[in-house]
């Protein structure tokens, strides 16, 4: 399994290398997130989403780079806002 | 009288995330009489996050409701995480209630975690493998409890709060092949059985923030991902299901199995 995903930047992202990204972000308890999305590009795959502090998009681009070092990888990852609402809703 | 509610869910707590919310949760005196916490309030369930919660969430000003999730569940550190959050003030629920006294109004919450399964046409069900049956019979008991929670309290204005979905309305944005993971129709049936003014739940970070159950009863998906904001505040008006017993829906105590 770590044989081929070093090897899956060779050729255009494969559903497994998708799967495994996936698994990656969601096991290690270091990164916990189900909330990122894996998009494949032509030759990469993109990393998207919301998180809730810096840090942690920090850690996912590390630990990714890390085990898929031949992938080329592009973060899109925002920072969710926590001010105080604006507006409340109304029930009747 | 107007009840204020407050709600968020999701915030997936650890030590770098301790502060950000705390300068619009000390606006909540004043903007709400409660602030429920839909579960997912660690990063993967260890009594260091959970003690990141109560830093942040303890101390309000407000009561605080929660019930917790699947995230707050992954390290097996239940008991020692509820303890934590509990010495802070935070009453959590797990297929229990509370009722609070909101200047006069009886509020009540009933919580659960709730689980899986799917919605109707859509779901698992209880045959095959053992394996099967357990998922399956995990979230019927939970639903159940939710379900009695509810109709037991001596209150008059019922509010359900889990972390999984009760209806699929609420799910739209994430992929409709996981959906039977992230909810369950049962959930929905039980928050039917009593009167219910208003159902929040989280988890599905992609969802959206409004549905409803068949029944008429109000959802809100309060993710933290999905309202982009510290929390969501809900004014729920006079008169309430509970007190006029008007939106009791057909299904009966034994209609959920
Ligand atoms: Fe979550
Ligand atoms: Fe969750």
């Amino acid at each position: 399994m770590a044989k081929r995903d070093a090897e899956a930047g060779a050729e255009p992202p494969d559903d497994y290398l998708e799967a495994a990204i996936q698994r990656l972000l969601t096991e290690n308890t270091e990164i916990a997130e189900q909330g990122i999305t894996v998009t494949r590009r032509d030759h990469s795959v993109v990393l998207c989403g919301e998180v809730e502090s810096a840090q942690r998009r920090e850690e996912i681009l590390r630990l990714v780079l890390e085990r898929f070092p031949q992938v080329p990888v592009t973060v899109d990852i925002g920072l969710i806002r926590t001010q105080a609402p604006t507006e409340v809703e109304e029930l009747r | 009288m107007v009840i204020r509610i407050a709600a968020v869910g999701d915030v997936h707590l650890d030590q770098d995330v301790v502060g950000r919310f705390r300068p619009a949760l000390e606006e909540l005196p004043d903007t709400a009489d409660v602030l429920l916490l839909a579960g997912d309030l660690t990063r993967h369930g260890t009594e260091s996050e959970a003690r990141c919660v109560a830093t942040e969430f303890g101390g309000l000003g407000v009561p605080v409701v929660a019930v917790l999730g699947n995230h707050d569940y992954h390290c097996d550190e239940v008991p020692a995480v509820i303890r934590v959050l509990e010495d802070a003030g935070i009453v959590v629920l797990e297929g229990t209630n509370v009722v609070l006294d909101c200047t006069g109004v009886r509020l009540g919450i009933a919580g659960a975690k709730g689980f899986g399964g799917g919605f109707a046409g859509r779901c698992a069900s209880e045959f095959g493998e053992p394996e099967m049956k357990d998922f399956v019979r995990t979230t019927s008991a939970i639903s159940e409890q939710l379900g009695v929670a509810l109709r037991e309290m001596d209150c008059d204005v019922r509010v359900a709060l889990t972390h999984y979905a009760p209806v699929p309305d609420t799910l739209a944005g994430e992929p409709p092949e996981i959906y039977p993971f992230l909810g369950s129709y049962l959930l929905g049936q039980a928050i039917d059985s009593a009167p219910t003014e208003l159902a929040l739940h989280g988890h599905a970070h992609a969802g959206s923030e409004r549905g409803t159950t068949p029944g008429g009863v109000r959802v809100r998906n309060v993710a933290h991902p999905v309202i982009k904001q510290a929390y969501s505040v809900f004014h729920l008006h006079p008169p309430y299901a509970g007190a006029t017993a008007g939106k009791v829906s057909a299904v009966s105590a034994s209609g959920i199995s």
